[in-house]
């Protein structure tokens, strides 16, 4: 059992900068959860305006659109409706259930699906989906450059003993 | 017409780091607009001080607030900074909006032809180019320098248009 309680995808031991910003329309629609890697998205207005992250950073985003946490609260579906998020950026220590938990090529193919191995001290980026990994997926996928960002690196790997959340130190 | 307003060469949205610095004898001559990247420089024999100057691809900081700029006008900041020789260096993780950014390609303005406007996109590398302007293009490797590439100092988080004045909207990574 977990000493710090994790109720919510993404806990923070230290913080770093965070400002909100606009979300875009796929966001709106298709909602988020917490520690979602998000990058910057031309707006027609003059706002600064995220999207999911293909791998590319503007920050990650603090809280989720739906999380259990929230319901029966006055955040309950808030930020959807409003259309905002808080990004973070700069240096976190946080905990977050929002990782990949198999690896690239074992997503993409009919294969069984293979766990991804998580050590402290390796550096993590964002996966085509906006979720932390340690995989350069844009190498595999066919983009003519890796993905050689330096988003975090791992203090803990996910355990029982911290109810199997990713411990990153992040450096945005 | 944008809903915020831009009356300065730099709008902050999120501040990140910043202190004082001493300018060097070519920016006081020279002046500078807000949003200048500048490197650092030694500092005269004797003096412990530290000194900045026009950034050439090479990073310390960019200055927050320009030697004359409009806004400062009839006020108490009015030509300030370069007497008094000091500036405001921002650095870390800032949001900003900034007119100081390069218009038009390298190549174009160094070989003589037409110029050449640069595209920006959102969540290109940025970098100062070699007078120290934010700009997508490396500028120290197209122009072989020893020291190349040019440092990342930022991603493009909005590209100029008209509705916000045709500001570039920067998020620092200093």
């Amino acid at each position: 059992m977990s000493e710090i309680i994790r109720t919510r995808d993404c806990t923070v031991h230290f913080k770093g900068d965070a400002y909100p910003v606009a979300i875009s329309p796929a966001m709106i629609a298709n909602g988020w959860p917490g520690c979602q890697g998000v990058m910057w998205d031309d707006s027609p207005v003059d706002e600064f305006r995220v999207t999911y992250s293909d791998g590319h950073y503007g920050g990650f985003l603090l809280w989720g659109s739906n999380e259990s946490s929230d319901q029966w609260t006055a955040i309950t579906g808030q930020q959807v409706k409003y259309g905002y998020g808080i990004i973070c950026a700069g240096g976190w220590l946080i905990s977050t259930s929002t990782y990949e938990k198999y690896t690239y090529f074992s997503r993409t193919h009919a294969v069984p699906l293979a766990p991804i191995v998580y050590i402290p001290g390796q550096r993590v980026v964002f996966s085509l989906r906006g979720y932390w990994t340690p995989e350069d997926e844009w190498t595999p996928s066919g983009s003519p450059v890796p993905n050689t960002y330096y988003l975090a690196y791992i203090v803990q790997e996910p355990r029982a003993s911290n109810n199997f959340n990713l411990v990153l130190q992040t450096a945005i | 017409m944008p809903e915020i307003i831009r009356s300065r060469d730099v709008i902050v949205f999120f501040k990140g780091d910043s202190y004082t610095v001493a300018v060097s004898q070519a920016m006081v001559n020279g002046g500078w607009p807000g949003g200048q990247g500048v490197q650092w420089v030694d500092p005269p024999v004797g003096e412990d001080i530290r000194i900045v100057t026009y950034s050439r691809g090479l990073y310390g900081g960019f200055l927050v607030w320009g030697s004359d700029e409009q806004g400062d006008d009839f006020t108490a900041l009015t030509r300030n900074q370069p007497h008094y020789r000091f500036a405001t260096i921002f650095l870390g993780g800032s949001l900003i909006s900034t007119s100081t950014y390069e218009r038009y390609t390298y190549d174009s303005r160094t070989m003589g032809g037409p110029l050449v406007p640069i595209v920006y996109k959102v969540n290109d590398f940025l970098y100062f180019s070699l007078r120290g302007y934010w700009t997508n293009e490396d500028e120290v490797s197209k122009a072989l320098l020893p020291y190349a590439p040019a440092f990342f100092t930022g991603v493009c988080a909005q590209v100029p248009k008209a509705s916000n004045k045709f500001y570039l909207g920067i998020q620092t990574s200093l």
